[in-house]
Parts: C-alpha cells; structure tokens; sequence
C-alpha cells in the first residue's frame, strides 16, 4: 500500500465519521423532541392543575375587593401585563410583579425586578422565599392569603 | 433491599457522553493523520513517488498528547456537569467540543505555515482555560436575575471596552493594520469586541424584557411605522450609536454588522412586530449607503466582492493591480476553496496558509475548505447549524422572559457571526475581521465563547429544575 492511498483512506474516514456524528446528533434531537411532545400532549390535554389560591385580605389603594380569590397554577405570574396568570389593574403593580411556582410541595415566590417590591410575611422577596399556606404574600400594596 | 439510589448512575450525561464518541475518535484521526501528511509533503518536493506506507511513520503516544489532553478536558467536564449541573443541555457541549477540537488541530496544522510553531499549543491551551471559564460561569450565574439587576452595569461595561478601543485605535493610528482593534496588557492581546457583543446582548435582553409591553404596543407613530414611545428607545439607540461610532471610528464593518443583527433579531424577538425589523433595515440601508459614499474602505470592501475570479483571463489591469492589492486575501482565499473540492485536499495537504493572509483566524474558512473539501464545509455548517437550533431550543423551553430572550439573543451571536464571516470568505459578502466560532484561533473568541455556551447550559439547568419541581 502507498502512503497517498493509506491517506486517501483517512480522509474518507474522515468524512464518514463527521456524517456519523451528524447523525447521531439528530438522532439524539429527534428522541428528546418526541419525549417532549409526549410530555407536552400530555399537559395539552388538560387545562393547568389549580393547587393553590390567593384571597385578597387588604385591597390597598386598588378596587381589588376583599375576599377576592384568585387561582394558583404550579406556575403564576402575576402584574399588569396581558402574559400575565393573574392579571391586576393596579397602578402600583408592576407590567410583570412576582413569580410563584409550586415545588416539592412547597410554595416560592420571587419578585420579578417591580418597582413597588413584593413580600412575604413583611420581608422582601428579592431572591425566592417559601411559602407555606396561611402567609401573607404583599404585592405592590395588595395583601394576599395563600390557601390551599 | 428493594431500594437502591438510582441517583448517580441513571443522572450521569450518559448521552452527552454517547455523543462525545465519535468527535474523539475524529480528534484522534485527524492527530494521527498530520505528522504522516508532514511527512508526505516534504516527499513529495523532492518529486518521490509512490511511497510506501509502513507502521513506523504512525506517530508514537507522545505526538498524540495534544489531543489526549482536550479529550480528557472535555470527559471531566461531563463528569463535573454530570455531579453538579445533572440536567442541563446535554448535546451542546459534545458540538462546541468537536468544534474546538478541530480548530485546536487547525492551529496545530498552519502554525508552522504562517510562521508561529506554537500557535496550536496556544490555543490548545485557550480551550482548556475556555472550559474552566464555562464551569465557572455556571457555577457562578446561580441566579440569573442578577444579570438582569444590574443591567446598566454590562451597558457602562461595554461602553467602557468601546471607549479603550477607540482610544487604543487613536492612538495606534495604523487603521489598516489588522490587529488595531487589539488591547495589548504585557504578553496577553486582548479583543475587547468578544467580550462586548456578551455585554450587549444581556443588556438588551433585560431591557427589552422589562419593556416588552410598551414596545409591542408601539404607539409613536412616523408614517406608515409604528415605533416604541421614544424614552424606551433611548438606551436602544444609544447602543446602536456605539455600533455606529465603531464603524466610523475604528473601520470595524464586522462588529457593527454584528452589534445591528444582534439588535434587529432581538427587537423582533422581543415585540414580535416584524415592523420593527423593515424599519430598522431600510435604516441600515441608507446608513450603508452613506457609509459606502463617504469611506473608501468600505467600497474596496465591496468592490472585492464583484471581482470574477472564474474568469481571471479577462482581468483588465485596473481589477489586476486592485487584487494584488486590497483584495488579495479574499481572491486567494476563494483560489484556496476551488481547489478543495469535493472532498478536499486531506487534512494537512493544503497549502492554505502559505498563501492566503491571516489563514489562522480570519479565513479559517478557506483553510478548512481547501483541506476538508466541500462535504467538510457542509458538516462543519451543520454543526453550526445544529448549535444554533439547541440555543434556540433553550430559549424557547426557558421559564421566564428575560431568560427567554438573553437564550435567544446569545445563539443569535453565534448565527450572525458565522454568517458574516463565511459568508466573507465565500465573496457573498464583504470581508469583515470577525473570528469564526470555536474554529479561529484566538484567546478572547474563545473564551468569550465558552461564556455564551456557559450561560446557556446554566439556562437550560434551571429551566429542567422547574420543571422536575413541578413533576
């Protein structure tokens, strides 16, 4: 064998294993996008599981009544915006206010960067802080219950 | 004894490690090619033919370090990830790694041709700091709110590396050197356009996060357009002067091109108004147009890319004199692609970098497309595209908007700058100095790189951590 011809060889094997390894990729894409689809199918078939809910104790300075209950997906949004879960027309509530999301059994909640701040039981929620049934969440000036 | 911790074992990245497979055994190929491809090139000139192949010309161990060192690199990274970040993206890395294995190789190929023995060591060496830098910023973005409180900090960041790049450019003077746009601190050469277009791209992406609402309304009308409230585009258009005043200053085409796709691509993500992205080109278009009227690089930039190269017989003397000049590179660069071919020359049998200019960094296109031939080119683009698609992917699946966009935002920079640049290699479009990701040598691309693949990974690990909260 000559050495253009063993190099020759090289070089085919060389773009068989880049196809290969293109393949495999795409492959690899494909499974994780029918596993997703699956899951997604799955969540499609069925509006969002309500696990929670937020009672309006104190309305602030909005027309938000007292006593207003709202329901809590495993993941809320809440502010003024339209993309929002729980949408307030309230002007100290920022367009997007608080995150709330439901893990392990637990409530967190996590300002998303409002003006007017949120708190749970009085303390800035500036990085997530949990949550448990019965505490006060503070919104801008509303006052929130969590409940079951 | 029925339970047993799954734990370890079923969250190792077994496909992440499955997809590492086949780029090691391309490494290993390509390493054990190149000292036998030395050796027959320098046969070659003394006009031998036909030379025998035996096992001694294989190279030993040793030779193959290089190579055996980045693959370790990037199985400790698995491992790392696999212990600490169990559920973030797991098909980007083996990409990114493949990638900058094969630039490492191409470093280690031309350096001697372009006159720098140690260059692939060099860059051997950048990867393997990029890597820790990748660990780093994963580590380190625990929360990524924090990129998005202290916005203004990364806009004053970048305008800081604007300002060092237009005073380091005053004072060289030299404008057509290539490295003008370097900051040298002692030995180490820094480009600080890698780190800024970073910079921009968070910045936009929490600034247009934050005023998503307004923007999309849009209720500041001029004509037939419909444009955000003028104190929201503010800061917009302040970042889009730096764009500008780098384009007029320091004759970056590249970075301004890419700093204005950036912006575009993200304006349309963030207020879906398409617009937005009509307006913001027909302004382009006039800015190009007045740009090309007033500066002369700029139009031999585009005057090279009207030359027939096909049809070199035909050259009057004036396109003669003008490619030996000005567009000598992108003519020799195009020459260097022909003559790939179909499957390319081999790795190692080109000639790349003893005739086309800057083969190491700016046209590291036409070196792998002289040596890879056109299916490597198709490969190395798929991979590219491949990437891209797993950014975007990431964006879409991620929790909140500011993650969303800043996903969106940092792919972005990856697809504009490999369209800028190859597209310049391939004379489509005017040759810019961008590097090409991964591939190019250069530290500051690299590690600026390595940051981008970071926070992605990061992204896609808190966007599975929500989501296995929930489940």
């Amino acid at each position: 064998m000559t050495l253009d011809v063993f190099l020759l060889i090289l070089r085919l094997l060389l773009i068989v294993l880049l196809y290969l390894f293109l393949m495999q990729v795409v492959i690899a894409i494909t499974r994780d996008l029918r596993k997703t689809a699956a899951v997604s199918s799955d969540v499609g078939s069925h509006v969002p599981p309500i696990v929670g809910h937020l009672i309006v104790v104190d309305s602030g300075p909005s027309n938000t009544l007292p006593g207003t209950s709202f329901d809590l997906q495993p993941q809320t949004t809440i502010g003024r915006g339209p993309t929002n879960t729980i949408q307030l027309t309230d002007t100290f509530i920022s367009g997007e206010h608080t995150r709330l999301w439901f893990r392990n059994g637990a409530w967190y909640v996590q300002d998303a960067g409002s003006t007017n701040g949120t708190f749970v039981n009085n303390q800035p929620a500036r990085d997530p802080l949990a949550a448990r049934p019965g505490d006060i969440i503070q919104v801008g000036f509303i006052r929130f219950k969590l409940a079951q | 004894m029925a339970r047993f911790s799954p734990g370890p074992v079923r969250r190792y990245r077994w496909k992440e490690l499955g997809l590492f497979i086949i780029p090691f055994m391309i490494l290993v190929l390509e390493m054990i090619q190149l000292p036998i491809a030395q050796y027959y090139q320098s046969k070659i000139q003394t006009n031998q033919l036909s030379i025998p192949f035996s096992t001694a010309l294989l190279p030993s161990f040793r030779d193959l370090i290089p190579v055996f060192g980045l693959i370790a690199a990037l199985v400790g990274m698995n491992i790392l990830l696999s212990f600490f970040f169990s559920r973030s993206d797991q098909i980007l890395l083996p990409l990114a790694g493949l990638m900058s294995g094969v630039g490492v190789l191409m470093a280690l190929r031309l350096g001697p041709d372009v006159g720098d023995p140690i260059l692939g060591i060099r860059q051997l060496v950048w990867v393997l700091l990029g890597l820790l830098i990748c660990i780093a910023t994963i580590s380190g973005l625990r929360n990524l709110n924090w990129l998005q409180r202290y916005k203004y900090t990364w806009a004053s960041l970048g305008i800081l590396l604007v300002g060092l790049t237009i005073f380091n450019a005053l004072r060289v003077k030299n404008l057509d050197s290539p490295t003008h746009d370097q900051l040298n601190f002692g030995p180490l050469k820094l480009q600080p356009s890698e780190l800024l277009k970073i910079f921009i791209v968070i910045f936009f992406a929490a600034y247009l996060s934050e005023n998503r609402d307004v923007l999309a309304e849009g209720n500041f009308r001029l004509g037939p357009l419909r444009l955000p409230p003028l104190r929201q585009l503010g800061p917009i258009m302040l970042m889009l002067a730096i764009s500008l005043l780098l384009f007029l200053v320091i004759r970056e085409l590249g970075l301004a091109l890419l700093i204005y796709g950036i912006f575009l691509s993200m304006m349309y993500l963030g207020s879906g108004k398409l617009s937005y992205v009509i307006g913001g080109l027909l302004i382009f278009a006039a800015l190009g147009f007045i740009g090309f009227k007033l500066f002369g690089y700029v139009q031999a930039r585009f005057a090279a890319v009207t030359i027939d190269v096909v049809n070199w017989q035909n050259w009057t003397p004036a396109i003669q004199q003008f490619v030996r000049g000005p567009a000598f590179q992108i003519v020799q660069g195009v020459i260097a692609l022909s003559s790939g071919g179909i499957i390319g020359a081999g790795f190692g049998l080109g000639h790349t970098g003893t005739f086309v200019p800057v083969a190491q960094s700016d046209m590291i296109f036409t070196a792998l497309g002289e040596e890879l031939g056109l299916t490597g080119l198709f490969a190395i683009i798929g991979i590219y595209l491949l990437i891209i698609y797993r950014g975007y992917r990431i964006a879409i699946e991620a929790s909140n908007g500011f993650d969303q966009l800043l996903a969106a935002g940092l792919t972005s920079i990856f697809a504009i700058q490999a369209l800028i640049i190859v597209a310049g290699n391939m004379k489509f479009l005017p040759l810019t100095g961008l590097p090409l990701p991964f591939l190019s040598y250069g530290g500051s691309s690299i590690i600026a790189n390595y940051i981008i693949i970071g926070i992605l990974l990061r992204i896609s690990h808190n966007t599975a951590m929500e989501r296995a909260g929930l489940a």
